[in-house]
């Protein structure tokens, strides 16, 4: 038991953080089934990072009054319990209200596993498995999240971390802290914290955007936009032995880091095409980025201050609460763009339709059948495939009529992309003003 | 000279990357890749048409006259064609800017030679008409030089396009029967009109 308390607890880490961004690929599955709207749906998102950000550094205070294993086992298994209630939830608002405490006792959870691993591995290695786990938690989440969705359901995605939260509980319950400084001797790292919340809200908009245009826009599968987005977590893997051959001070990796996202989310802006491929440099240079920032800030937020589980709250907080500013800034503008796309998609569709070499009535036919796709697209990008296969076209215009499909789903996809273009444009925008807090000197104190 | 430091790579690395990934993205056409603008409201269009006779008649006609009315109007054919398409009002200057870019179409056919003579489309005129099989033999046997210069396509399209209630078209575009009804009545009508006239100019002070 002793040897599996420290991955136990770094996988607990690993799944709150997760937890962050582990549905996004599974919204439209949640929408469909509990019959929800776009806007309460956004809210499975919103309202664990917000809960998380808000609840952190008070429940490191509430650690620091009482017994940290205890309350840290009591963290985890609200967080195993109200899991196995997100996955068997009926409506959107149970879900929501599941989210809520899920993220509550994640909260506990992560700021108690932190004196765990300490107590158990030491300042240094406790304190570097769980940053690790956390930057693993937060890479890796949207793609198991996508690819559990598809193999199996969106429920799937919360009931995997039952068993694991279920062992950590005893596994919490087995470490003995050390005595915990009672009083706050430190302020909180404010340019390290502002630099991650600014940051996870440029974050959020290469993670959440990439993964809407994937499945919204381009119309790819869960999987394939779960396998899509691993370039991100396998590029920040990259990213620490790359600046270990450098020898680089930690403040320049983390301004190359931020100047990295920011790059990358403005290559996300501009892609010639709709091909995948067209993602892959640009994911690589946001994941090299985050690969770069996230543990050295998450270092230089914690680094000899006390008591630890505050400074690890503080940053906690930081990042989520960015997390849920990235969303507040940038779902009104994509939304508020995806609308704007409307009728120059439609007009677009309407040429290629009115200019189609087909006879008048297979015209006729196919304007029916889009129009009726169109009407009940209910604010979502429209799929033609349902609008052709409808048609009963004769066999000498067929290839014209596939070509016709073909070049309005290339023309859906150019709107979609254009959609989200301004959004990726906004994420580069706080990834460089994370940037300029690293660039702007300290002023130092006059003895 | 002072050698720089070499965690500078790391930096200039960075910079080559980001550049290096825009400068591709931008090369290939990414800052273009948005959906296919509309040609201003006035600019000429090509208008083709993959079917015969009056099917091809009929959608080269609305092709030309829509082109016409969305230039009168100050918007592109695929926003009037929308506009008109939607459940939505049509205002009554949509549809007299429709009617009059109907009749330009007309006479743009015309001139350019493409509106067909009335012989050429008597087989498929008759086909659907469901005249009396006698009656029906009767026109054939007309000489194509009698029929073409006794109905003036341009004529009777104009007078069809004057006398149909265009407003009552546009409301029954998803019911093609409905739709078909219309236009069939307002082109007999047209039809006779148009022979009318042609015998009263023929009569002394006609």
């Amino acid at each position: 038991m002793r040897r599996a308390v420290a991955p136990l607890l770094a996988v607990t880490v690993a799944m709150v953080l997760a937890d962050s961004a582990v549905v996004t690929l599974a919204l439209p599955d949640i929408l469909q089934h509990l019959n929800a709207t776009v806007g309460q749906v956004a809210w499975v998102l919103i309202a664990y990072n917000i809960v998380l950000g808000i609840a952190a550094v008070p429940s490191a205070a509430l650690l620091r009054a009482g017994r940290p294993e205890l309350l840290s086992a009591l963290g985890i298994a609200a967080f195993a319990g109200s899991s196995a209630a997100c996955a068997a939830a009926g409506s959107i608002e149970v879900l929501l209200t599941a989210r809520c405490v899920q993220a509550l006792g994640g909260a506990l959870a992560l700021v108690g596993c932190l004196s765990l691993l300490v107590a158990d591995r030491g300042e240094r290695q406790g304190l570097a498995v769980w940053i690790t786990a956390g930057v693993i938690g937060t890479a890796i989440g949207p793609v198991v999240g996508g690819l559990l969705t598809q193999a199996i359901s969106w429920q799937a995605i919360f009931v995997v971390q039952v068993p694991f939260a279920v062992l950590a509980v005893p596994a919490a319950l087995a470490v003995r802290p050390g005595e915990q400084p009672r009083t706050d001797r430190h302020r909180p790292a404010l340019r390290a914290n502002l630099t991650q919340a600014l940051l996870s809200a440029a974050l959020t908009a290469a993670l959440f955007l990439l993964v809407l245009l994937l499945v919204e826009g381009w119309r790819h599968s869960p999987a394939t936009a779960a396998l899509t987005v691993s370039v991100v977590p396998i590029a920040a893997l990259c990213a620490a032995p790359l600046a270990r051959l450098f020898g680089t001070p930690h403040h320049v990796e983390v301004a190359v880091g931020c100047f990295l996202v920011a790059g990358g989310l403005a290559g996300l802006a501009i892609p010639p095409s709709s091909s995948l491929v067209w993602t892959v440099a640009p994911q690589a240079l946001v994941g090299l980025g985050l690969g770069l920032t996230v543990d050295r800030l998450t270092t230089m937020a914690m680094e000899a201050r006390l008591p630890q589980a505050t400074h690890a709250g503080w940053t906690i907080a930081a990042r989520h609460v960015g997390v849920v500013v990235g969303l507040a800034i940038l779902t009104p503008i994509f939304t508020a763009d995806l609308a704007d796309a409307e009728d120059p998609a439609q007009q677009a569709i309407t040429a290629l339709v009115l200019d189609a070499p087909l006879r008048p009535e297979t015209k006729i036919e196919v304007a029916q059948a889009l129009g009726t796709e169109l009407s009940s697209q209910g604010g979502q990008v429209p799929d033609l495939n349902r609008a052709f296969d409808r048609l009963h076209v004769a066999p000498d215009e067929q290839a014209t009529t596939d070509r016709l499909e073909h070049d309005l789903t290339d023309q859906l996809e150019r709107a979609a992309t254009r959609a989200f273009r301004d959004s990726f444009l906004v994420g580069a925008g706080l990834a460089l003003l994370a940037l300029l807090t690293v660039l702007v000197p300290t002023r130092r104190r006059s003895s | 000279m002072t050698a720089l430091p070499r965690w500078v790579a790391l930096p200039v690395a960075a910079a080559i990357a980001v550049a290096v990934v825009l400068g591709i993205q931008l090369a290939r056409g990414g800052g273009t890749y948005e959906p296919l603008r509309s040609p201003p409201a006035c600019a000429d269009r090509t208008v083709d048409s993959q079917a015969e006779g009056l099917d091809g008649l009929t959608e080269r006609l609305v092709l030309l006259g829509l082109a016409d009315a969305a230039c009168s109007l100050g918007v592109s054919r695929e926003e009037l064609t929308l506009q008109l398409a939607q459940q939505g009002p049509i205002t009554d200057r949509e549809v007299e800017s429709l009617r009059s870019g109907l009749v330009a179409a007309v006479g743009e056919m015309k001139r350019d030679g493409s509106l067909p003579q009335a012989s050429g489309l008597m087989d498929e005129a008759l086909a659907n008409a469901g005249l009396n099989r006698y009656l029906e033999r009767a026109i054939r046997a007309l000489p194509d030089r009698v029929v073409d210069s006794a109905v003036q396509v341009d004529d009777v399209l104009r007078r069809a396009i004057g006398s149909l209630d265009l407003r009552a078209t546009l409301n029954s575009l998803d019911d093609p029967n409905a739709l078909n009804r219309q236009v069939e009545t307002a082109v007999t009508q047209a039809v006779k009109d148009s022979l009318i006239a042609r015998i009263k100019g023929l009569l002394p002070g006609g």
